[in-house]
């Protein structure tokens, strides 16, 4: 079994696989993806998996996402069909009082070229005619979507295979050494040595970090989950909450919560989370609820994505963020370009773990 | 809502618990989720034995009927048409009748769902009259139905056999039984030869190579030894065996083991019929698949045990009545059931599937 490789990424989620993928596309061998459970069994598989640019703040963030948002029919033509669809995002509100702050957040957006539209009341049903009809108004983002993370993540693994990279699943990271400029790296089924290690462990990263004394502050963020019986199409957009999936089923969800690693779901967030849904699109009170599941969403301290060199250790990278889904080609084609070129074609600077001193 | 006593599914097991805990003064609440109380049992016309020593040996739906008029006497409410649909996050049980949702806090719960049948596949087993074994039951015995006019049976259980019989008594022809085994699953051999008096042909090292049909289960092909038998037949009924239904014992957050004999995977539970969580007990096929008697004598335990937890009954005596169930209970069941289950039981601190919602 070979032990010595180029470069490892520790985590096989929509990040880690995001990197080895465009690592892959540049360089044939050498590459080991190692995931302690099996790619999807975490945060990357229980997701709603927006591609969402609109209303993330403040505007420099947002256009961090939309560079990736604009990548993604490029990825779909490399790696295959993604069932990545543009659909367009509606953010809709129910207090005029709301309209203020939304031709704020359009104009602030505008300054750096994406588009954002503050929509009345009767363009928004005209748009989305199941939107409940007390809606006040709603902005409008064209760039906004989803894709199924499932497909995502087989696709990206598929193709990275093809270019030479090696997975080992179900092979937990223990232990993290640096030797004579290399890293060893301990996990259940074998010691591997590498020149360039990058952590992309998600919820986890904390953990990751210990092993070498470095603190990378992400939390863990649970979000609940609900899911319809397949319903005719009658969704047009990717709606704040909810969405329709290609099958039909409305995924739903809106809480954030703090439970550690508990995966739980719970009545009390999912009679909320109910409620929520019907207030955004009436209609939904008729159908019924066939899953529930939990998500458990890494989440930097600062709400930033944590990417690029970790400073004092050379040739150790970290990518950590929260919106892994929208972030992910990007992120696989920065530190692609941070490990092969030695600098990235947009600055990252703002996201270095630096900042948490 | 609180009860001191919640316990999820109204069948024989369930019953067993609720006479248990009721009859010592506890306030028990049962919820199922069919409009009777009974379960399996309401449809079954054949003769259960053995049972525990308190009994006589009776019909299914006798034995349902005496169950329900036990608790009948005491504070037992019963929630029937509800379901368990998830957990609060206090731990209250959440119940729905499919137009609101209500919590239930309960000082201890039993879980007593039964088992599930398990169907075997085969090409075209979707087509319409292609049923389970314990469909064609509830058809005949519960619905009056008659599932067809010719049946072929696939699989040999004792219970495919008595539901064999049951076909034959209404007027179904039954065309064949279709095991893949060289001899009858069957343990009560007399079934077998009983079946075999009347004529019935059991085709051995067989299996279904495929349905045909119309809108409707026409004909389906037997391979008999390398052989394709022909077989015309309006309803095929299939034993695909039964396995403990699992999803509340999921969704508390209980340990799980593999064991075969009792059906597959099961929860973990030790000799008190406890679960590793805190106040959550079980009984019946859920811990295990069994005899009806045995089930009843698993609902009892945990029963006792509940009682001796909530102090309505001194820990020695519970001990002494737990003691003598368990002895029953070793006499009720099949050896390799209870060798099954006896190894189950001591693998209790060191289960395969934990913490399943921890990421």
């Amino acid at each position: 079994m070979e032990t010595s490789y180029e470069t490892i990424v520790i985590g096989g989620g929509v990040v880690g696989n995001g990197i080895a993928f465009h690592l892959s596309e540049r360089y044939k061998e050498g590459v080991l993806v190692l995931d302690k459970k099996y790619p999807m069994s975490g945060t990357s598989g229980s997701t709603q998996a927006w591609v969402w640019v609109h209303n993330k703040t403040p505007s420099w963030y947002a256009e961090f996402n939309m560079y990736s948002a604009e990548l993604y029919p490029y990825l779909s033509k490399k790696i295959g069909d993604v069932e990545y669809k543009r659909t367009g995002g509606l953010s809709p509100f129910f207090n005029e009082s709301d309209r203020e702050k939304a031709k704020q957040l359009a104009e602030s957006y505008r300054k750096i070229g994406i588009k954002i539209k503050v929509l009345s009341r009767e363009k928004v049903l005209e748009k989305e005619p199941f939107m409940n009809p007390e809606v006040a108004g709603a902005t409008y983002s064209s760039i906004d979507g989803n894709v199924n993370p499932f497909r995502l993540i087989d696709m990206y693994m598929r193709a990275s295979k093809k270019n030479g990279v090696h997975y080992s699943t179900y092979n937990k990271v223990t232990e993290i050494q640096k030797q004579d400029g290399k890293y060893i790296v301990v996990s259940d089924q074998a010691t591997y040595v590498c020149k360039n290690l990058i952590l992309a462990g998600g919820t986890w990263s904390r953990e990751l970090g210990e092993m070498l004394g470095i603190k990378i502050p992400v939390n863990q963020l649970r979000g609940q989950i609900l899911v319809s019986e397949p319903l005719k199409p009658f969704l047009n957009f990717t709606i704040s909450g909810l969405r329709q999936a290609n099958n039909g089923e409305v995924l739903m969800g809106y809480s954030m919560e703090q439970a550690g690693f508990n995966r739980a779901t719970t009545l009390d967030v999912i009679q909320e989370t109910a409620n929520m849904a019907v207030r955004y699109v009436p209609a939904l009170g008729k159908a019924k609820i066939v899953r529930a599941f939990s998500g458990i969403r890494a989440m930097p301290e600062d709400g930033f994505p944590i990417l690029g060199k970790v400073p004092g250790f050379e040739n150790l990278y970290v990518a950590a963020t929260h919106s892994g889904v929208t972030l992910s080609p990007l992120i696989g084609t920065l530190i692609t370009e941070l490990i092969l070129d030695g600098e990235t074609s947009i600055p990252i600077d703002r996201y270095s773990l630096s900042r948490f001193g | 809502m609180e009860t001191d006593v919640l316990i999820i599914g109204g069948g024989p097991a369930g019953l067993a618990a609720a006479i248990e805990t009721a009859t010592r003064g506890l306030d028990v609440t049962i919820v199922d989720e069919s409009s009777s109380l009974g379960g399996q049992l309401c449809q079954q016309t054949q003769l259960i034995r053995p049972l525990p020593s308190v009994y006589q040996p009776m019909r299914g739906f006798e034995l349902a009927k005496v169950l329900t008029e036990q608790i009948n006497d005491f504070t037992v409410g019963t929630l029937l048409n509800h379901r368990v649909i998830g957990l609060y996050a206090d731990g209250s049980v959440g119940l729905s009748d499919e137009e609101k949702v209500f919590p239930v806090k309960a000082k201890k719960i039993v879980v007593a769902t039964g088992a599930a049948e398990q169907a075997v596949a085969f090409p075209k087993w979707t087509l319409p009259g292609i049923i389970t074994i314990g469909a064609a039951q509830t058809l005949v015995n519960r619905d009056f139905v008659m599932p067809g006019k010719e049946a072929v049976i696939v699989g040999s259980s004792d219970f495919a056999l008595d539901v064999a019989s049951q076909l034959l008594e209404v007027g179904v022809e039954v065309k064949g039984i279709v095991e893949k085994n060289p001899a009858a699953a069957a343990r009560e051999k007399e079934k077998t030869d009983a079946l075999i008096g009347r004529g019935i042909p059991f085709y051995f090292n067989s299996f279904i190579k495929e349905a045909r049909g119309n809108g409707q289960v026409e004909e389906i092909d037997i391979e008999v030894n390398g052989e394709i038998l022909t077989v015309s037949a309006d309803v095929v009924c299939i034993d695909g065996g039964r396995s403990p239904i699992l999803d509340s014992f999921y969704q508390l957050g209980c340990s799980f083991g593999y064991q075969k004999e009792l059906g597959g995977w099961i929860p973990q539970y030790n000799r008190q019929f406890k679960t590793d969580r805190e106040n959550v007990f079980l009984a019946g096929n859920a811990a295990g698949i069994s005899q009806q008697g045995a089930l009843l004598l698993t609902g009892m335990i945990a029963g006792i045990s509940i009682c001796e937890d909530l102090q309505t009954i001194r820990s020695g005596e519970a001990e002494e009545i737990r003691d003598a169930l368990w002895e029953e209970l070793k006499l009720s069941e099949y050896k390799d059931v209870w060798e099954g289950r006896t190894k189950h039981i001591e693998k209790f601190s060191s289960p395969v599937l934990k913490d399943q919602f921890i990421s």
